[in-house]
């Protein structure tokens, strides 16, 4: 094992160098004078018009609604999905495999097979094109991420400790509140931020059950490409700016991600 | 509640599958003069079946190349080293890069006008004509970037894997005069292979729901080209506003997961059971 390639790390930079180079040029574009744009010249002027022109169109609007939406299905994520995650860790049911079948389901169906009802549930109820409206079916699907991997972190979390608090005079939710939630914050921070990026990666159910009011960063860009013409400073700047919260979040949950992505797919 | 949410919207589907409902007509929402007429017309139509074979291409291609480079490179990054630790973060980023920055990252390399890949390619003398308006190669443009949005979650997961691979049978195999294809064949790969099953399927399932690149590269062209079955139940639905029509896709569709993930499940038990 140790007379494998010593060169395992130059080839790992060289790999990763290549790869990110698309994302790389994404990021150099969004700088450019629009004049610029076509020009392979590593060397040019960097500008922030393109972000500038950003500012006053309508995604900043839109950009206010991906964070709301996301923001919003996070934390109700969070309020049912925790005490329900800390129950199924403490106490036996019957229906255990069941929410791993249901995670595995919501993880596995195509979105277009929950976007027709909810489309036609929404027009009939009001919330086509509301933030609200968005933030719902978000929760659907962080609501089984929630509670699979906060089950596994109480899990980690000693019994004892909790039956210590009982005997000390603390209910089942003081309990909770006291010893295993903060003993879990760590896993429930990045429960949180996975939800928070799954929510605001999303386009397909923006892209259907928004048109202006709600509209969602995502779905912005994509219309500067079909009604604003080709400008491509623009569309670059704005694609930025929509990577670069997911970008600093995932800095904080690297380790959990690929785990969170699986979830429900392996037995713990 | 939990089972609320999953499965009103399911059987809310079925229903809609099996009336012919259109947002034109409101007197269509409950006719069930005809319920699985929606379904003959499906099997009935080049189109839908296209679609099916342009999804099996589509996925074929890119969860093997996803788990060729996947495997490659975990195995190339396995080493006890905190640099290859750091690196491996930064293999992180195509696939958490929001799907629709990843479909304009592409583009931008596909149009010819403004790609630093065209760009390149005619410095070396070897211009190439748009890829994505071609037939014959919209559909290897749209798996390359695919695979690039998604070799890493692979390569993760079954770096994880390697990772709990005990040393004691690997040393053992070294001694007995293993060489590296030996190794990994007899040693490593019976550890890993629950893992890459597990990859395998989740790849496969997302194949099937892969939009945001579709909607920007082609929208489904040139020609229904690139048209998965996905796609086409969401123009059928939503531009073409035959709700019940797609909602009999979408329902064939889910059948579809549903099947394919049992198999690959029995395949993958079978490999473990081995």
């Amino acid at each position: 094992m140790s007379r494998r390639l010593p060169l395992s790390e130059g080839a790992g930079v060289l790999i990763l160098a290549t790869v990110l180079s698309p994302a790389l040029w994404l990021v150099q574009m969004s700088f450019r004078h629009n004049a610029d744009i076509m020009s392979t010249r590593m060397i040019f002027t960097p500008t922030l018009e393109n972000y500038a022109a950003l500012w006053t169109g309508e995604f900043p609007g839109s950009f206010v609604n991906s964070l709301l939406a996301s923001g919003l299905s996070t934390a109700v994520s969070l309020l049912l999905g925790v005490p329900a995650a800390y129950a199924l860790a403490r106490w036996r049911f019957r229906g255990e495999r069941h929410v791993a079948l249901w995670i595995l389901a919501t993880r596995m169906a195509p979105p277009i097979a929950f976007t027709i009802p909810f489309f036609l549930a929404f027009s009939w109820a009001g919330l086509m094109d509301t933030v609200a409206g968005l933030a719902i079916i978000y929760v659907t699907f962080n609501l089984a991420l929630v509670i699979w991997s906060m089950r596994g972190f109480f899990a980690a979390v000693p019994r004892s400790l909790e039956e210590a608090a009982w005997i000390d005079g603390c209910g089942v939710w003081g309990a909770f509140l006291r010893i295993a939630l903060p003993l879990a914050a760590p896993g429930l921070a990045a429960t949180g931020i996975l939800c928070f990026i799954l929510s605001w990666n999303d386009f397909f159910y923006a892209l259907i059950l928004t048109r202006t009011r709600a509209m969602t960063a995502p779905v912005a860009i994509v219309n500067f490409m079909q009604y604003a013409g080709w400008e491509w400073g623009k569309i670059a700047a704005a694609g930025v700016m929509v990577m670069l919260p997911v970008l600093v979040f995932t800095f904080f949950v690297r380790n959990y991600f690929v785990s969170g992505l699986m979830a429900g797919g392996v037995k713990e | 509640m939990l089972a609320a949410v999953t499965l009103g919207p399911a059987l809310y589907l079925i229903v809609t599958s099996l009336t012919p409902l259109t947002p034109v007509n409101p007197d269509t929402a409950f006719d069930f003069s005809d319920p699985a007429g929606n379904y003959t017309a499906i099997l009935t139509t080049d189109e839908f079946w296209r679609s099916v074979w342009v999804q099996i291409e589509l996925s074929a291609v890119t969860v093997a190349t996803q788990v060729a480079a996947g495997l490659g490179l975990a195995l190339l990054l396995d080493r006890p080293s905190r640099f290859l630790e750091v690196l491996r973060t930064g293999f992180l980023v195509p696939m958490v890069l929001p799907p629709i920055v990843v479909a304009i990252i592409w583009k931008i390399l596909y149009t010819p006008d403004i790609s630093p890949l065209h760009h390149l390619l005619a410095w070396l003398g070897l211009p190439i004509h748009s890829l994505i308006t071609n037939p014959d190669t919209a559909i290897w443009a749209i798996a390359a970037a695919d695979t690039w949005e998604w070799f890493p979650f692979t390569m993760l997961m079954l770096l994880a894997a390697l990772q709990m691979v005990p040393k004691e049978p690997q040393e053992a195999a070294v001694i007995d005069g293993a060489n590296a294809l030996q190794l990994f064949w007899h040693v490593r790969l019976p550890y890993i292979r629950p893992t890459l099953m597990v990859a395998v399927l989740f790849r496969l399932i997302d194949s099937i729901k892969a939009f945001p690149l579709i909607y920007v590269l082609t929208d489904g062209g040139p020609g229904g080209a690139t048209q998965v079955t996905n796609y086409y139940a969401f123009e059928q639905t939503f531009s073409f506003s035959y709700w019940g029509y797609g909602s009999a896709v979408a329902t064939l569709m889910v059948a579809g997961v549903f099947l394919l993930s049992v198999v690959v499940n029995r395949l993958g038990g079978e490999a473990i059971d081995e």
